[in-house]
Formats: structure tokens, sequence, C-alpha cells
């Protein structure tokens, strides 16, 4: 099913794109299925840019799903590589395959890292009903017997929402990834229903995935993975408060193809710290639980680059790669 | 009877390179219980299960084209597979005609009416697909107009 | 009178001259992009939203045009599948069983009246259900995890002994042909490539639409020239046009029964529309006093698999506005819809934003009336396209499917799958080998080999778990009784064989 929306979508942007009457307007790729957080970035971004008159007309939102962005990013290397109207949404999840080198190949050095302007802080939520009701419970459980303790998130296995367990697990004293149960579905959503009907006993994402859920009552949140409590959500303790020094925010941002002219390039840099500065921006953040995080031109690509070398000395320390 | 026994043995053929691909399937390091090839051989075993099923106890035979008939289902299929390649270096509305004229030519063989069909279909679809529906389609190979 | 009163409120705002104006353009669009091979529903939404956007459409106008598009494309789907035997979209295939024998036999008229009509009847109950029972329902999406599931695609393989073949054997391979070929492309728990030999254009796998259309339009044209068309329904003599009241009256017990299947298939998000088609097909197939007329061109083999789809579209929103999960290609686009409006559908969307509910729930039920009340007069200019020459009309077909697929891809090498699927099709059908079977393969391999994975995960390798809850044990039951019962009355009965499957539990 994801397939034939990937296809469907794929071919609504074909179709506008090459249909003509609106084919200048600028684009932003978001790799994945609607719902999820690149979608939600692509889908921000563009209202923003449109509505404080950055972009005059509609920045069109694609969804190009598959191989975990790898299909959105071998379709901007290869095929539109000086396309100077295209933003593509990222986050800790590319750079988490692009260094577990899941991209087929390609490297971090084929685009331009445009900036993150925002970061979704990771959660750990169990069922309304669970047993656990710290932090420290679910990790003792899993110290105890780690095949009585499920995992779901809404990336693969060895994506970010796995990684995310491996490395707070691995702060707290469990050093054994390869016992730790984990099951990836299509998306928080998806991982939210099985965690709510009982079938896993934990759920990892990114708090702007089940911030419906989490006011809903239908599972609670036993920790937030950032260095502070967030706005909006003061009752979900840190990590951090419960003794296990670990942050892990999904940060939000854009890269856009790696052909384009250093001029071309300033220009979205300059609309995306437009965006990152003005109000609409601020109140998206606080509705939907993201933490301050702006880093925008070539810092970020700096920052980048160590976080993919970062992620890969994790990756190897925890035997996903060689 | 022939003819469920020769497609019995070819899928059994197919079947047993299915299996031996899905041997060569890279695991992950987190290697679920079942993994990524238990599945594919499960789906290979009920291929040659009913492959021998139908070795074994194969329905009446259909009845098959004789040559004629045989070379004209080719001709159809190369018409078809030639339009999918050069609906892309053609444009739309060239290969679209002739593909469609030839086609019509097999139904009924009338010169006139088929080749009219063609004209009528290639111009026809092209305006629906291209202005009612709005598809990205291009009338002409690039740089003829 | 709570739901009335928020109905009320629903209607006051979508309904209006323009939305009215609006969702009529939608039906017409969306019958014409449903009825094309190739176009589906979700091509079709997803066609129409960057267009609605450049139309500088408000959020409710956009809601009202897109369901329009929604429904009419799963109104136009039969249309195609009935007259032509090509399902104009994957729902809308267990429609061709019945639907193509009945339009041979000249009564193509009656058999788009009865779907029409079944159509509507599962579209309206469906929304009629998610009314009053959306919150309540979108718990039952709770009650299935991996091993639920896997049991639930089992049965639907199990039950396929009797589809459009005699022989259980060449139904089972035609199951596993499908899943097999879903196998290719990229694993998607492990990431790895399967079976695509290093080939780009498989790494996504193979789209189930190239499938169809090949196995279905392509195949049509071979089998069309082999057979100077003899067995074909272009060109047969019509029937009077009028409206079958007796065999739809006859058919009401299908359509409720298809309905309720369907509705329930919709609410799972793993299930979806052509599993409730399906679903419903086969277990009218074994309830009917008819059945020995399945596949032949019984009325109710059109009226349930159409309820059936019908409804589970419908069933399909709950999850889609509860949760935000999508249950379908479908449903996704409505949900990018509704993201893109500003609107984040989850536990919450049903008490904090009333309004864009029950605009959704008023503008469902205009496309639906509006649908039937187009399509039932409308059946007299569908019927005339039979009446346009094999050798205009073929030709057509074909190269309607390429576009299609075409638009979809721009790649030759999805066209030439399409021919080589045509090949596939055309020596299935020689062979009495069905081909609904390998869709369902292809549309379902992917879910149930992720499921059995995930069920496997968590019960670290333990079998058992796969029956160790009551709905997976009872639909455990079902697929078993449904393998075995036609083999067992084919023996006890000595007759041709005649395929019946047991009781299907509804649980």
């Amino acid at each position: 099913m994801t397939k034939t929306f990937a296809r469907a979508l794929r071919a609504g942007v074909l179709m506008a794109t090459l249909g003509g009457t609106s084919a200048m307007a600028a684009e932003c790729i978001a790799p994945a299925n609607p719902g999820g957080g690149w979608d939600f970035t692509c889908r921000q971004i563009a209202r923003i840019l449109q509505e404080i008159g950055v972009e005059q007309n509609m920045v069109q939102v694609s969804n190009m799903a598959g191989a975990g962005g790898g299909v959105a990013y071998t379709h901007v290397v290869g095929q539109r590589a000086t396309d100077a109207d295209l933003i593509v949404a990222a986050s800790s999840a590319t750079t988490t395959r692009l260094a577990q080198n899941a991209f087929a190949g390609m490297t971090v050095d084929q685009v331009r890292w445009l900036g993150a302007i925002g970061t979704d802080p990771g959660v750990i939520v169990v069922g309304k009903d669970s047993p656990f009701q710290t932090l420290g419970d679910l990790v003792s459980a899993v110290k105890a017997d780690p095949s009585k303790v499920a995992f779901a998130g809404g990336s693969a296995v060895g994506g970010f929402d796995h990684l995310k367990v491996l490395m707070m697990l691995r702060r707290a004293g469990f050093t054994d990834a390869r016992a730790v149960k984990y099951i990836g579905l299509d998306g928080g959503a998806d991982a939210i229903t099985q965690t709510v009907g009982g079938f896993t006993q934990a759920m990892t994402g990114d708090l702007s995935e089940i911030t419906g859920f989490i006011r809903s009552g239908d599972v609670r949140a036993l920790a937030v993975l950032a260095d502070a409590r967030v706005d909006g959500f003061e009752d979900i303790p840190t990590a951090k408060e419960q003794g296990i020094d670990f942050e892990a925010g999904n940060w939000r941002g854009l890269y856009v193809p790696g052909g384009i002219s250093d001029a071309e390039f300033d220009r979205w840099v300059e609309a995306l710290n437009k965006v990152a500065a003005s109000d609409q921006w601020k109140q998206t953040m606080t509705e939907n639980g993201l933490d301050e995080f702006i880093l925008i031109g070539p810092d970020f690509t700096e920052w980048v680059r160590n976080n993919v070398t970062e992620i890969q000395e994790i990756s190897r320390e925890i035997g996903i790669i060689q | 009877m022939a003819a469920d026994r020769i497609f019995g043995v070819v899928m059994i053929v197919l079947a047993l390179g299915y299996i031996l691909s899905a041997m060569n399937i890279q695991t992950s390091f987190m290697s679920d219980p079942v993994g990524p090839r238990v599945f594919p051989y499960m789906v290979a075993g009920v291929i040659i299960l009913c492959s021998l099923v139908m070795l074994l106890r194969p329905d009446p035979n259909a009845n098959w084209p004789a040559p004629m008939m045989a070379l004209k289902i080719g001709a159809a299929l190369t018409v078809l597979v030639g339009y999918a390649l050069l609906i892309r270096p053609m444009g739309f509305i060239i290969p679209t005609a002739i593909a469609s004229a030839a086609i019509s030519y097999m139904i009924s063989p009338r010169p006139v009416p088929a080749a009219l069909a063609g004209l009528g279909l290639g111009t026809g679809l092209f305006v629906l697909f291209k202005v009612v529906l709005g598809l990205g389609l291009v009338a002409f190979p690039r740089g003829w107009f | 009178m709570d739901i009335l009163s928020n109905l009320a409120l629903g209607f006051s705002i979508a309904l209006s001259p323009w939305t009215l104006f609006l969702a009529l353009i939608g039906c017409f669009v969306g019958t014409i992009i449903g009825c094309l091979p190739g176009l589906g529903p979700s091509n079709g939404v997803a066609l129409l939203i960057p267009i609605s956007f450049s139309l500088g459409l408000d959020a409710i106008s956009a809601l009202v045009l897109l369901t329009s598009v929604y429904y009419g494309a799963m109104y136009g789907g039969r249309i195609s599948s009935i007259l032509l035997n090509i399902p104009g979209d994957e729902p809308a295939m267990m429609t061709t069983l019945d639907g193509y024998p009945m339009a041979r036999q000249g009564r193509a008229g009656d058999a788009l009246v009865i779907s029409g009509v079944a159509s509507f009847y599962g579209a309206v109950i469906a929304t009629v259900g998610l009314m009053f029972l959306a919150p309540m329902l979108s718990r039952v999406a709770f009650q299935f995890g991996p091993a639920e599931y896997f049991a639930l695609y089992m049965l639907a393989f199990c039950t396929l002994g009797g589809v459009g073949s005699n022989n259980q054997a060449k139904a089972a391979m035609a199951a596993a042909i499908g899943l097999g070929i879903a196998m290719i492309g990229l694993d998607k728990t492990t990431g790895m490539p399967r079976f695509t030999f290093g080939e780009l254009h498989l790494m996504d796998g193979i789209d189930f639409l190239v499938a169809i259309v090949g196995l279905f339009a392509v195949a049509e044209v071979f089998h069309f020239i082999e057979s100077h068309g003899k067995n074909s329904a272009i060109g047969v003599k019509l029937g009077k046009i009028r409206i079958p009241w007796g065999d739809l009256r006859k058919s009401q017990g299908a359509m409720a029964r298809g309905t309720g299947i369907g509705f329930v298939a919709g609410i799972l998000p793993g299930a979806g529309a052509s599993l409730g088609s399906f679903l419903a097909y086969m277990a009218e197939k074994s309830v009917s006093k008819n059945r020995a007329n399945f596949g032949k061109g019984a009325p109710e083999g059109v009226a349930a698999p159409e309820a059936g789809n019908n409804a589970a579209a419908g069933g399909a929103l709950i999850p889609m506005l509860t949760l935000g999960v999508p249950g379908s290609g479908t449903t996704a686009v409505l949900l990018a819809l509704l993201l893109t409006l500003n609107i984040t559908p989850g536990p919450l969307l049903f008490t904090e934003k009333p309004d864009v509910v029950w605009s959704l729930i008023a503008a469902l039920l205009i496309a639906n009336i509006m649908l039937l009340v187009m399509n039932v007069p409308m059946v007299k200019v569908f019927v005339k396209i039979l009446s346009v020459p094999s050798w205009v009309l073929l030709p057509g077909v074909t190269m309607v499917a390429f576009v299609g697929i075409y638009s979809l891809t721009g790649s030759s090498f999805d066209m030439l799958l399409m021919v080589a699927f045509g090949l596939l099709g055309w020596i299935c059908r020689k062979l009495d080998i069905p081909t609904v079977p390998i869709i369902l393969g292809i549309l379902l391999g992917n879910a149930m080999e992720d499921n059995l994975r995930r069920a496997m995960v968590l019960s670290n390798g333990d079998w058992t778990y796969l029956f160790s809850s009551g709905i997976s044990v009872a639909l455990w039951t079902a697929a078993v009784l449904g393998f075995v019962a036609p083999m067992f009355l084919r023996r006890v009965l000595k007759k041709p064989p005649l395929p019946a499957t047991e009781s299907y539990d509804r649980d």
C-alpha cells in the first residue's frame, strides 16, 4: 500500500510539474508518507514560506516514500541535481541512514545541507495500563529479561527510533543490543496503535508524533530525551532527571540538490532564516512539542558531517555496521 | 494435458531458481527469528507443491493457437513491446497511432478503418490525457517543433 | 440527538451551491479516473490535490472536491470491470468475476445498476457507521496485532479455492506467484534488496497497478485477437435498459452482508478495500442460495463486492481520522490533504475539530447521493461503450492502460513489465489459472510477511504465538474450514467440482 501511495503521489507531482500551469513553483519533497516528521517539516515550511511572502506561489509538497528516504535521496542526486527550486526535508533519520551506508553507497557530500530549524525530542511511551511508571522501571525490566519487553517504533531495524532505544539502554548499562526486541512499523501512529493494543510494551518516537495520544490519555510518556523539560509538556520528566544521561533529538531540517550555485544556496539560506525567525514557526514549534535548534548555512553542513561520523561510531560499537 | 505438465515443470524450475536466489539475500545484524529468507522459501514451497499437483493431475488440454495464430499473437506482442520502448523517444502521438492501427488491423483486417482508428486514437487520447486530465505528455519527438 | 445537530452543523458548512458544483465536477472526474484502467482512486486524489490548491479552494471546498473524486473513482472502477473485464482499480477486480459474465449475456445495464446501488448502499451505511461509532470502532484496530493480521491474510488466501477456477491447486499456485512477486524489492525490515538482480527499477518492488493492467487489459487484447472476439461482451446485443427491481430485491442480503464485511475490513488499517471486496465476495458465495451461478453472472456476485469495497472505503476513514493511520493508498492521500489543511488527525480530532469531521461526513453523503443520481441514469451512456466497434475500443483501452502506467512511472521498464504480465495473463487464462489470486498476492504479500516477522520477534520465535488470541484462533479456524471444505464437499457430492466455502466467521 505504501508503494502505491508513493507512486500515486509521484504521479501527482509528475503531473503537476509537467502539467504546465504552476511549473515554476518551488517544491518540497517529503521522503516519506504523510503524517510523519518529514511530511510535517515540508508542510509547515511550505505554508510559512508562502505566508511570510518569501514564495509567491504555493510551495508544492510531494511525498516520495521508500527506503527510509533513500528513494528521494537517489532521485535528488541523480535527477534533480541542479534544480534550484527544490528543497527536501531531512532529519536525524536521514543522517542515520547515510552514516550506515543505507542509501546505496550515496554519501553525505552529494547534496548541500541547508539547515535545521528545530528539534523534535525523543520520547519513550508506554500504554496507559502499563506497570512501568518510570524509565527506571522499564530499564530494569529489560535488564532482567530483554525477551519480555518489546519496543515498537516508526523506523526500520537500525533506524533512528531503533537506535534511540539501543543508545538509551547503553547509557543505562545494558549493552547487548541484539537481545533488545524491536519491531519497525509504518510510522509513529502505527507503532502507537500496536503499543496501545498491548502487543508491544513500549514505543519510541518523536514527541510531535505522539502529542495527540498523550493528551487523549491512551499512552503515558515515561521520559523525554531532551536536556530540559519541553514547553507545553512540563509533566514529562527528562531521562537525565531519572538518572540516564541521554538526549536524542530528531532535528528538523532541509537539504537542497548538490549542483546548485552558491547564489541559489544563499537565497535558500535567507529564506530559511526568515522562516526560523517568524512568529508562525515559533507557534508551530510550541503546538507540536518542538524544541529550539536553529543552525542554517555552512555551519550546518559542518555539523551534519560531525553528526554522521558520530552515528557511524555508535553504529559500529553496537554492531549495526562493520 | 501436456500444457499443465509443461507449466508445472517450468514453475518448478522457476521456484528452484527463486530459492537459490533467496539463499543469497543478506540478513541484517538484528536477525529476527524469521529473517528475510524464510517467507520466500515458503512461497516457493507452495509453488512446487501446486506444480506437482498439476503434473500428476493435469486438467484437459486447452486449445492452443495454430501456428498462424501464434504468429499473430507474437506480432501483437512485438507491437506492444515496441510501443513501450518508443513512447519516450518518439513522443506520444506517433507511436500511439501506429500501435493502435496495428492492433486494430489485427482485430479486424481492414486497412482504412484501422488507419483511421490509429489516427483518431493517437490524437484523441492525447487531447484527453493532456488537456482534460493534465498529464505530462510530449506530443512529438523533442526538436520537431 | 447530538449526532443530528452535529450533522446539521456539517451540512451547514459543506452545503452550498458552490460546493455542490465542486462535488458534481469531482464525481464526474473521479468516475472517469476510476474507470480508466491504470488510474485508481489514489492517483485521482493525488492528481487533484495540487489542482485544488492552485484553484485557491478553502479547506471545506477542497475536502468536498476530493472526497467526491475519491468516491467517484470507487464507483467508476466497476464500469470497466463489468463492460470490458478490466478492473479500473484494484478493489474492483472482484466485480469482474460476475459483472463481466452478466455483460456477455447482454445484461451490462443490469449489472451497472445493481453495482451502482450496491456501492451507494455500502458507502452510505459505512458513513453512518462512521458517524455513530467512529470513536468506539477505532478501538478495534487495537485488537489487531501482527498475529491477528497474519491470520486475517491466511483466511483470505485459504478461501481462494473457488475463485474463477475449479482447481484449488491452480488458485493456490496463482496466489503463491503473486506472493513471490511481492517479495521483489527492498526488504522493509532489513533494507536489503531481494530478487532485484541489481535492477534499480525493481528496488521499490512491482507496482500492482502494472500487474493488474497487464493481467487483465493486455491479456484481453491477446485473447480477443485469438478468439476473434467470440467470448467478448463487446458488440453483444444489449437487453432493454431498465431498473432490475427483481435482482435488486434478491441481492439485498448480499449488499447487507457485503457492507458488514467490507466495513470491518476497512476499520482494520492492515486490511483495506481490496481485502474487503474479496472477503465479501467469498462469503456471499458460500452462503448464497444462488451460489451455483457465482462466476457465471450472478447479480449477488456483483452486489456483494461492490457494497464491500465502498463500505471498506468508508470504514478506512475511521483509523485515518481517529488514529492518523491510513489503511489504504487512498486514505493516505486524504490524510495528506488534511495535514496540508493543517488538520492533524488523531484521537482528539472528533472532540477538538468537530466542524472538520462533520463537514467531511456531510461531504461524503453529498458525494454519494450525487453519484447515485449520476450513475443510474448514466448507465444508458456507459453501456454504449459496448457498441463501439472492437477495432476501435480495444486498441483504445490498451493505449489508455499504457498511458496510465507511463504517467505513473515515466519509464519504459514498467510498460515492458506490463506486457510481460499480459503474456502471463493470457497463458493463465489458457490453463484455467485464475488471475485474481495473483493480484491479491501482490497486494498483501509484503504486509503478510512483515506481520509474520513482527509476530516472531514479539514471541521470540515461538510459532504458537500465531494462535494465541481469540481473534486469531477464530480467523485460523475460518481459514482452515475455508480451505478444507471445498475439497471435502467435492468428494462427497461427486459432482462436477462446484466450489463452495464454509461459512465465514464474521467475528
